[in-house]
Order: C-alpha cells, then sequence, then structure tokens
C-alpha cells in the first residue's frame, strides 16, 4: 500500500467520532498547560499520561501529541501578555510579542501567532509525510552500532547545546544515563544499585522524574518569584492588516523551514529554531531598528519555526525510536506505556496506528487554530487566576501523576526529590534536558554498545569499520569540539589569538 | 552563585565515586554486589556503571577546576531565596512529603484535601470560603475524574464508606 493510501486511511481513522474528541481535548489541555507558567509542556504531558490509560492506544497517543502541539502554542499567550514564556521555546516571542501588547496589538500577535503556527504546522507534517518511510526504511538496515552512534549524536546536540558550560551539560548527561543504570541490566539481568529495595528494580522512573524535575520544580522556581503582571491589551483584532501580511509571509515560510530542518536533528531542541528564526527575521528585514520594540516579523517566524519543529520533531522519534527533546521523551514513555514501541519497525507492525497519527497531526492543527482564534479572549483570562491555586492545582496532578503509574508511593518520593533538585539545578543554570535524554536513551546506548562489542568479541574497532557507525561518531566529536570552542572561556581564546 | 556550582559539583563527584565505589566493590550492608566488568559474552553489567562514574569523576574535578579559576565577583546572584519565598518553597515540599504519606492511610480524596487546604493557606490565601471551595472541588473533583470515569486504581482509604453515600 502507497504512502498516500495509507495517510488517506489514517485521515478516515483521525476524523472518527472518538479520534477527533480526543484531539480536542487535547489541543484544549495542552493549550492550557502552555498558558500556565509554571507547567511546562515536558510536565504537563507527563501529568496528564494518566487521562489516557483507559483510552485505546491510537486515541491515547493522538490525546498525547495534541497536548504537545497544544502546550507549543499556548505558551505564546503568556509570552505575549505576560512577558513569561509558558514554556521554553517561546521565549524569544517575549521579545516582540510583549513589545506589541504593550501597544495594544497584542489580539495581532496572537493571531499571527496562530496562524503561523498552523501553517508551519501543517507544512511541516506534510513533509513529515514524504520523509517518514524513506527514513523508516533506511533505518531498518541500522545494526547495534549504527544505533549507538545515531544516540551518540543526539546526547552530543543536546549536551553541546544545553547551556553556558559544555563540561556541565555532559556531566548532566552522565547523571542521567548513571540514573538508567538503576534497576535491572538490559542485557543479562543483573540488579545494579537497587540495595534490595523492590521499588528499584524496575529502575527509578522516568515519568516521576520528569514531573519533579520540570513540574515541582518549576513550581518552586515560581512560589520564589509568584508576582504576576497580565498586560490589558486589544485582544478584540485579531488578524493583521495588509502591511502586516506581507511582513509576516516571509517570516512565515523561513521559519516553516528552519524549523522543519532543525526539527530532524535529534538533540537540537525547541529553542534554537525560534531563536535562529528570529536572528534570521531581523538579518532580512527592512525594518531592523523595528525589532524589540514590536515587529511582527518577530512574532511571526520564530512562532513558526516553533511548531513546524514541534511536528518535525515526531520524525526522529517514529522512525528512528529517539527523542529529540524532554517532551517527545515524554511522548516516548507515553507510546511505550501504550504498548507501542517507536522506531523503524513502527512502520511496518503497525502502519494503521503510526498513519492515523500523522493524520491526527493535520486535524490537531487545524483544532488549534479553531480554539485559538476566538478562544484567544478566554485564555488571556486564565492568566488572571491566582496563581496559588495554579500552583495547588499542578502539585495535585504531579501526586496523582506520580502515583498513578504504578499505583506507588515510592514514585512520589522519587517526584519529591527531583523536584527540589530540579528547583536547585535551575537556579543554578545546570542544564536539566540532558539528564533527562540521557535517562531515557541510556538503556537503549547500553544495549547497542554492548550488543555492538558482543558482536565483534570485545573489539572497539567494529565503530570504525562500519561507515555510517563511523560518520555518526565523527559527527559526535565534531559537536563536542564545535560546542567546547564556542562555549571555550573569553580569555582562553583570546589567549591563543595572541 | 560560584559557592553553588562548588557545592553542586562536590555533590555530584561524591555521587560519581559512590557510583562507582558500589560498581566495583559493592557494599555488603547495602546489599550491593560488586558488579563484573566482563562475562563470557562480552562486557558485563558493570562495564557502563564503572566508565560512566570514571567519566562523571574526571568531568566533575575539571568543573570544580574550572569553577575555582572564577573570579569571584563574577556571579553576585544569591542562591538562597529571600526569607518569604524560603518559607514558601518549605511549606509545598513539606506538604508534598505529607500527601505522600498520608496518600494510602487516607485515601487520595482526605489527603488531597488536607494537602490543598494547607497548601493554599502557605501560599497566603486567607478567605475560607474559597480554600474550602476549592480544596472540596480539587480533591473530590480529581478523584471521581480518574477513579470513576478514567478508571485509574486510587487509593480509597478508610473513610469511604462515609463519603460515598455523600456523593463525594
Amino acid at each position: 500500500m502507497d504512502t498516500l493510501q495509507l495517510l488517506l486511511n489514517g485521515f478516515a481513522a483521525a476524523l472518527s467520532p472518538g479520534n477527533l474528541t480526543f484531539a480536542l481535548i487535547g489541543c484544549i489541555l495542552g493549550t492550557l498547560i502552555g498558558v500556565l507558567p509554571g507547567v511546562g509542556p515536558a510536565a504537563g504531558t507527563a501529568i496528564l499520561i494518566p487521562i489516557t490509560y483507559k483510552l485505546d492506544a491510537t486515541g491515547g497517543i493522538i490525546m498525547l501529541c495534541a497536548i504537545y502541539y497544544g502546550a507549543m502554542y499556548g505558551g505564546t499567550i503568556t509570552s505575549v501578555l505576560l512577558n513569561v514564556p509558558g514554556e521554553a521555546a517561546s521565549v524569544v516571542t517575549c521579545i516582540d510579542g510583549y513589545a506589541m501588547a504593550k501597544r495594544g496589538r497584542g489580539g495581532t500577535a496572537l493571531g499571527i501567532a496562530a496562524i503561523g503556527s498552523f501553517i508551519g504546522g501543517t507544512i511541516a507534517t506534510i513533509a513529515l509525510v514524504a520523509v517518514a518511510t524513506p527514513l523508516s526504511t533506511l533505518a531498518l538496515r541500522f545494526g547495534p552500532p549504527e544505533f549507538f552512534g545515531l544516540m551518540l549524536v543526539g546526547l552530543c546536540l543536546v549536551t553541546g547545546l544545553a547551556g553556558r558550560s559544555l563540561v556541565a551539560g555532559i556531566l548532566m548527561t552522565v547523571v542521567g544515563l548513571l540514573l538508567a543504570m538503576i534497576g535491572i541490566d538490559p542485557v543479562r539481568g543483573a540488579p545494579r544499585y537497587t540495595f534490595g529495595v523492590p521499588d528499584l528494580y524496575d529502575g527509578i522512573g522516568f515519568i516521576p522524574v520528569v514531573m519533579g524535575l520540570f513540574g515541582v520544580g518549576e513550581i518552586l522556581a515560581t512560589a520564589e518569584n509568584p508576582v504576576r503582571d497580565v498586560v490589558r491589551t486589544n485582544l478584540s483584532r485579531l488578524l493583521p492588516n495588509l502591511e502586516e501580511w506581507k511582513r509576516s509571509f516571509g517570516a512565515i515560510m523561513r521559519g516553516t523551514g528552519i524549523g522543519f530542518f532543525l526539527g530532524l536533528i535529534p538533540g537540537v531542541g525547541a529553542i534554537i529554531p525560534t531563536f535562529i528564526s528570529y536572528i534570521v527575521e531581523k538579518r532580512v528585514s527592512k525594518h531592523p531598528e523595528e525589532f524589540g520594540k514590536g515587529a511582527i516579523e518577530g512574532v511571526a517566524g520564530p512562532e513558526t519555526a516553533n511548531n513546524a519543529y514541534a511536528n518535525a520533531s515526531m520524525v526522529p522519534l517514529l522512525t528512528l525510536g529517539i527523542p529529540s527533546s524532554p517532551t517527545i521523551a515524554v511522548l516516548m514513555g507515553a507510546f511505550i506505556m501504550n504498548g507501542v514501541t517507536p522506531g523503524p519497525f513502527l512502520f511496518t507492525e503497525k502502519p494503521e496506528l503510526v498513519w492515523t497519527v500523522i493524520a491526527s497531526f493535520f486535524v490537531g492543527n487545524v483544532l488549534l487554530l479553531i480554539l485559538n482564534l476566538p478562544l484567544v479572549g478566554l485564555w488571556a483570562k486564565i492568566l488572571e487566576v491566582p496563581y496559588q491555586y495554579v500552583c495547588v492545582g499542578t502539585l495535585l496532578f504531579c501526586v496523582l501523576g506520580a502515583y498513578s503509574i504504578n499505583q506507588s508511593v515510592f514514585d512520589i518520593w522519587v517526584m519529591i526529590g527531583f523536584g527540589f533538585i530540579g528547583y536547585l539545578l535551575r537556579k543554578l543554570d545546570f542544564p536539566l534536558a540532558p539528564a533527562v535524554l540521557g535517562m531515557i536513551l541510556g538503556p537503549q546506548l547500553e544495549k547497542s554498545l554492548r550488543t555492538s562489542l558482543e558482536m565483534s568479541a570485545g573489539d572497539f574497532t567494529i565503530f570504525l569499520t562500519r561507515p555510517i557507525a563511523l560518520s555518526l561518531i565523527v559527527i559526535s566529536l565534531v559537536i563536542l569540539t564545535v560546542s567546547a570552542l564556542q562555549l571555550a572561556p573569553k580569555e582562553i581564546r583570546e589567549g591563543s589569538a595572541d | 552563585m560560584k559557592m553553588g556550582w562548588g557545592i553542586a559539583t562536590s555533590c555530584l563527584i561524591c555521587v560519581f565515586g559512590l557510583a562507582l565505589w558500589l560498581a566495583v566493590w559493592g557494599a555488603a550492608p547495602l546489599n550491593s554486589r560488586p558488579l563484573p566488568m566482563r562475562d563470557a559474552l562480552g562486557p558485563g553489567p558493570g562495564f557502563f556503571p564503572v566508565w560512566l562514574s570514571i567519566i562523571g569523576l574526571s568531568l566533575g574535578a575539571l568543573l570544580g577546576l574550572q569553577i575555582s579559576r572564577q573570579p569571584a565577583e563574577a556571579d553576585t546572584r544569591s542562591l538562597i531565596p529571600e526569607r518569604a519565598a524560603c518559607a514558601r518553597i518549605a511549606a509545598i515540599l513539606a506538604l508534598l512529603a505529607v500527601a505522600a504519606l498520608a496518600l494510602d492511610p487516607l485515601g487520595f480524596r482526605v489527603a488531597s484535601f488536607v494537602f490543598s487546604l494547607l497548601a493554599l493557606i502557605a501560599l497566603g490565601i486567607r478567605s475560607p470560603v474559597r480554600i474550602l471551595t476549592f480544596a472540596l472541588a480539587a480533591s473530590i473533583g480529581i478523584f471521581h475524574m480518574f477513579y470513576y470515569w478514567l478508571k485509574v486504581p486510587l487509593p480509597i482509604g478508610p473513610f469511604d464508606y462515609i463519603l460515598k453515600p455523600l456523593g463525594l
């Protein structure tokens, strides 16, 4: 059956009343998560996993994916009206979105963000359809050494782009990998670091750790400085005028390209495409002096790149089984909990499911546009809910979410512990994403490394004799070297220049 | 902030040191056994943890060196928040711990009601009507949604015989 036929079948399933309802609920919940400062998409998606327990796998995954891209849009609203990004990818929108709101054009900023997100998301999904099958076919030829190389690239990218210190980034990746060692060894079945505690035999739950680091940690950070100042702006006029359309069109198209191509690379993260889009728009604009004071391209480009990235980042997950960000890692966990293992075999073993989910991305983008343009006033009202209620409600969901995975109070303790650690690491500017990706990729990385070494009777040259594996390892080293040079202390660079 | 980075790095070095010690030598009182580096088929269960611990220790030492060479005045932000913020953060953590302890013995409804009630007070809400309304709606609403509609198993606790007839 060809791709188009599979996609049409997917549309038929995605448009069934049940799946349409799940996508709608997911979009609403996702936007709500994005709107609420203190609940990022990673924690929000993790918190809402229990909602999908009783749904069939397709419905559950459709809802969780809708929550993900809904949250990516929802973050825009707080960026524009509060100057507080609802999620990390909306940081750059604060610059011109908030400036537009202060000038009474908040409605237009939100309108162009919704339209850009729709266009970017839809085009990226079309491109996803085009590349998914060839990529998964290529990935079927990968053996353990190639998968090891691929995961190494992902981890190096996350580490290299993570923060102000490369050493701290790598250190956090190693922490995540070490956390993944707790439990039963995936190759031989030997217990490691379990201390005879039954709760540790299954390892430390990934979801409680994410809820702690990103949910409780963020709530604690918000509790430190809870003052929010919502800008009163004109939300009645959402559609841009002709001049603004002209200025936004190019930005939207460029944002789509940037978001899509960076979304294909595991580990880039959602912030990078938005910043690159912003820089590109400022460079190509005829009015660069307006940037920072409310330039519509400064909202249209990054917001489009954000949603194009969100849809494109599904490509490495669905075709290679590699999550490209903490939120996608949560989604991967949810896929596995629903009995679906993302990766190249997904397209051959469960084509109905995967194409229905892809079709639901198109449906979700339309739903988001319908929800966000007319309901923008309602979302803005939600911002006025006092933070105390948001904080307590979110924490209740965190407790419930952590408990309900295994019906275990131990997971709540894990969540609380990692919540406090996450808060401290956040304060110190230690990057959290590498730790989370290290934790989710740890078992696969170890398994592929050890299986590779078993294939070669312990000879490490297996990675040098296979061209794809070698190329991927070289790419990893290049990424780390470039990151090291970029992040090297100024005095070292100046010294070497002298 | 420099001190904070120093403390965090020291903690990470301790964690990696402990992980290496446990992997190589084990610890009988902790019911932990040494993990073999190799076995008949190739790399053993200790291969990855040992190498990760060594890499972690090396990076920790490197980061420690970098921090020690940073000028003291580079970042003057304080790690410890002001007193009121500290109180709010401590209250949230303490109440989460109380919720974890109370969940199985008291059930989700009672534990989450008590948590919401105390957390709202600790975070500065003073209206008894609002506190009670929110705590009741949140605890009962979430319980009904997950336990009855979504069939997620939650602890019902010893007060079910009172709460259920009341429609709670």
